[in-house]
């Protein structure tokens, strides 16, 4: 199983519409996918439509005995399963604190289920913390949206800054998201963004009121409205990241 | 597995309309067709897997579900594939060429019904639970022997609503099975979803009548003949022809050794046959292995000249399918059809024990003829015997390992299958030697032929020249290893499991 994070140290910048449009376009490409919403506010869950409920909460989840199967649930999408998230998880950095190795903790707990799918996305709130820690250590990629805004690239370096630190960081792949390129400000951005961040993704989400639509409707903008020039964008995105993950 | 109901003296629709009252919704009916694809060996199965093409209100998918758990995998596509590698890369892909040995895909079972799915949802409109009702199941077109099923559909993290949904259907007085309905139409018409076992292994007693337990072994070595015939004509893959010679090599191997057991007339005409029908087989098979194996081939010499040897191939492809044109004609001959139907018919006839001999001491006594005549030729071998050596060695330990595999559950597994592998070792060994030994004549020949030709450039030739220095290279690394791989087989350990290999044989 391959795991990615989407992840920003910044609040709405794309990353739950993110991980759950390329989770539905990996399902259709045959992908056995598993969502783990890790952010308390749960809108990976909510988009997903599932019940915003962790039996016994994050302390039961990520303790000692603590089992991930047992809160896997199916989503409407094909091939696509969920962790949903609850408020709970807003104590996830105390109670992983309790555990042995803090940041192997997730990466314990996914293992027995590792099997039954190809792919992990793991939704995070924007923090640096704990879980954060947890969360580098288990992935392959870190997904990181980012708004052409003249903070951007800072925050890139941020999270750069918070890879350097690990024995074996995962990449870190950043994402051009709600792009509008009508406007002179977010053209030069890219640029400047393309040209200091190589590793960036080549392709770039556009700012689309259907992508605000999925908060409505509860769908990815794949099926909302597939052939819509954002839906296109995430079938290009989940192009781009597939040849990340399986190149060889 | 998702469980399945049905009753014949019910209709479908009396069903229906009781869950409807039951608060489930219900969606359809539209056309739905399924298609099992499964590898001849039924790798797939072997390894949890089953693989669908789908068509549901004409959208097509490819479905790979696992029995270790997770959701099922599905790919929207068009394609329905021969070969893994006729899908896009990714996890599907790959789960599948990891399992599938350079088999093909081929359909299995052909499934169409007329599908009604309803669905229970939770109070947030989350469906938790869907039984599918199909309606006019067909199999290839025909009716199926059940006019319909229901199967509930379970979701991960609701078991409890679909047992709920399978107590419905049994309150129903629905008849119930633990089989999904692909696995069960495929029980209804005899298909196996677990593929053909061509494992030469057959269910043996050491005290039974010898001519009883020979004859049984004939038969599930024409079994094995009969079914890879069909693939080996229509050239699925290369491991048709494969399975076919091995099965017709051991027909002849047995009946070889069944002197003084079976009658001789039988004995005498079925070897000439068998050895006939291995000896058309050739050809194709030596040109296919060669193909396949092509690019780890040719590796060593194509970067500097990497279409040079595109006339090569070609031409092997040219020969290989005038090989293949030729071995299909044999196949489709009186010859082959009479042969084979007269083998039948003997096989066919009642068993009759002629209470002379027990199968096992007959088998002991054939293995030990078998590994003395391989002692003898291999301790006969020195660093400078020629090739014909090496190669009547590998004839006899062909004989000796076809003994054991064919008479194999005679034997203690354990032990047996320790010594098995160490004379496989022996045979790679050898094997290698002797397809180095052919390919390089092969390539000379070869070479000749095109030298002839205008259209064949130096840049080929040359390539040539590489690839023969390649090859001369592997088959000199192969005999300076045979020296130590034939120390590790002569061992006085080996002898003293085949000893009492033989010795638990009663």
């Amino acid at each position: 199983m391959r795991a990615l994070a989407t992840y920003s140290v910044k609040g709405g910048v794309g990353k739950t519409t993110t991980a759950v449009n390329l989770a539905f376009e990996a399902g259709r490409a045959g992908v056995r996918v598993l969502v783990w919403d890790l952010d308390p506010q749960g809108a990976a869950t909510y988009l997903l439509r599932g019940r915003p409920k962790l039996r016994g909460g994050s302390r039961r989840l990520v303790g000692t005995s603590g089992e991930l199967e047992p809160h896997i649930r199916a989503t409407d999408l094909a091939g696509v399963d969920l962790v949903p998230a609850d408020l709970s998880l807003r104590h996830l950095d105390l109670h992983l604190d309790k555990a042995k190795r803090p940041s192997h903790r997730l990466r314990e707990l996914l293992e027995p289920v590792a099997d039954g799918y190809d792919l992990l996305f793991l939704d995070c709130p924007p923090s640096i913390s704990l879980a954060s820690e947890s969360v580098i250590a288990t992935v392959d990629g870190l997904l990181v949206p980012v708004i052409p805004a003249p903070l951007a690239s800072r925050t890139l370096a941020q999270v750069a800054r918070l890879l350097r630190d690990q024995a074996e960081p995962p990449s870190l792949l950043p994402i051009l998201s709600m792009v509008d390129r009508r406007r002179s400000l977010h053209r030069e951005l890219v640029d400047e963004l393309t040209a200091d961040w190589p590793q960036l993704l080549p392709t770039a989400v556009p700012a689309a009121a259907v992508v605000e639509r999925m908060g409505v409707e509860r769908a990815p903008v794949g099926l909302l409205a597939p052939r819509s020039v954002a839906a296109h964008a995430y079938r290009s995105l989940w192009a781009d990241v597939a040849s990340t993950l399986w190149s060889a | 597995m998702a469980p399945t109901f049905t009753r014949t003296d019910v209709e479908s629709d009396q069903v229906v309309d009781a869950l409807v009252a039951d608060d489930f919704v219900l969606e359809g009916p539209v056309p739905s067709h399924r298609l099992v694809l499964e590898t001849f060996d039924g790798d797939l199965a072997a390894a949890g897997l089953r693989l669908e093409q789908q068509v549901v209100a004409g959208h097509t998918t490819l479905v790979l579900t696992s029995r270790a758990g997770g959701p099922p995998a599905s790919l929207d596509t068009e394609v329905r594939p021969a070969w893994p590698q006729d899908l896009p890369p990714g996890p599907f892909r790959a789960r599948l060429e990891s399992v599938t040995n350079g088999r093909a895909l081929l359909p299995t079972l052909a499934l169409s019904s007329s599908l009604r799915t309803l669905t229970r949802v939770d109070a947030r409109d989350k469906p938790v639970v869907s039984i599918e009702v199909h309606d006019d199941l067909r199999v290839e077109g025909e009716p199926a022997p059940s006019p319909w099923l229901a199967e509930v559909q379970g979701r991960t993290g609701h078991a409890n609503a679909a047992e709920a949904a399978a107590a419905a259907l049994a309150r129903l007085g629905l008849d119930g099975s633990d089989d999904d309905v692909v696995a069960l139409v495929a029980l209804d018409v005899g298909v196996s979803l677990e593929g053909h076992d061509t494992s030469p292994t057959v269910p043996l007693d050491a005290d039974e009548d010898a001519v009883v337990a020979f004859r049984r072994v004939l038969r599930h070595l024409a079994d094995v003949i009969d079914a890879t015939i069909p693939g080996t004509l229509a050239d699925h893959d290369i491991e048709f022809l494969h399975d076919l010679r091995v099965a017709v090599r051991r027909t002849r191997s047995v009946l070889t050794e069944s002197k003084g057991v079976l009658p001789a007339d039988v004995r005498a005409t079925n070897r000439d046959f068998f050895r006939w029908l291995g000896q058309v087989t050739g050809p194709p098979r030596e040109l296919g292995v060669y193909l396949v194996g092509w690019e780890d081939y040719t590796a060593p010499v194509t970067d500097a000249t990497p279409a040079a040897l595109d006339h090569v191939r070609k031409e092997l492809e040219a020969r290989r399918r005038a090989a293949h044109r030729d071995l299909a004609k044999a196949l489709r001959s009186p010859a082959t059809r009479d042969g084979l139907a007269a083998w039948r018919a003997w096989l066919a006839e009642a068993d009759e024990p002629d209470g002379r001999h027990t199968v096992g001491p007959i088998v002991v006594d054939r293995i030990e003829r078998a590994q003395a005549t391989v002692l003898r030729a291999g301790r006969a071998i020195g660093p400078d015997s020629p090739a014909e050596r090496l190669h009547d060695l590998r004839k006899d330990a062909k004989r000796l390992r076809y003994d054991l595999e064919c008479f194999g559950s005679l034997f203690p597994a354990k032990p047996w299958r320790g010594f098995v592998d160490q004379l496989k070792a022996l045979q790679d060994n050898l094997g290698e030697h002797q397809d180095a030994e052919v390919h390089l004549a092969y390539l000379r020949d070869l070479a000749q032929d095109l030298h002839h030709r205008a259209n064949v450039d130096t840049d080929t030739l040359l390539a040539m020249g590489r690839l023969t220095h390649h090859i001369d290279r592997r088959r000199r690394r192969e005999r300076q290893a045979f020296m130590e791989r034939w120390a590790s087989y002569d061992t006085k350990g080996n002898a003293r499991t085949l000893d009492s290999l033989l010795g638990s044989v009663d």
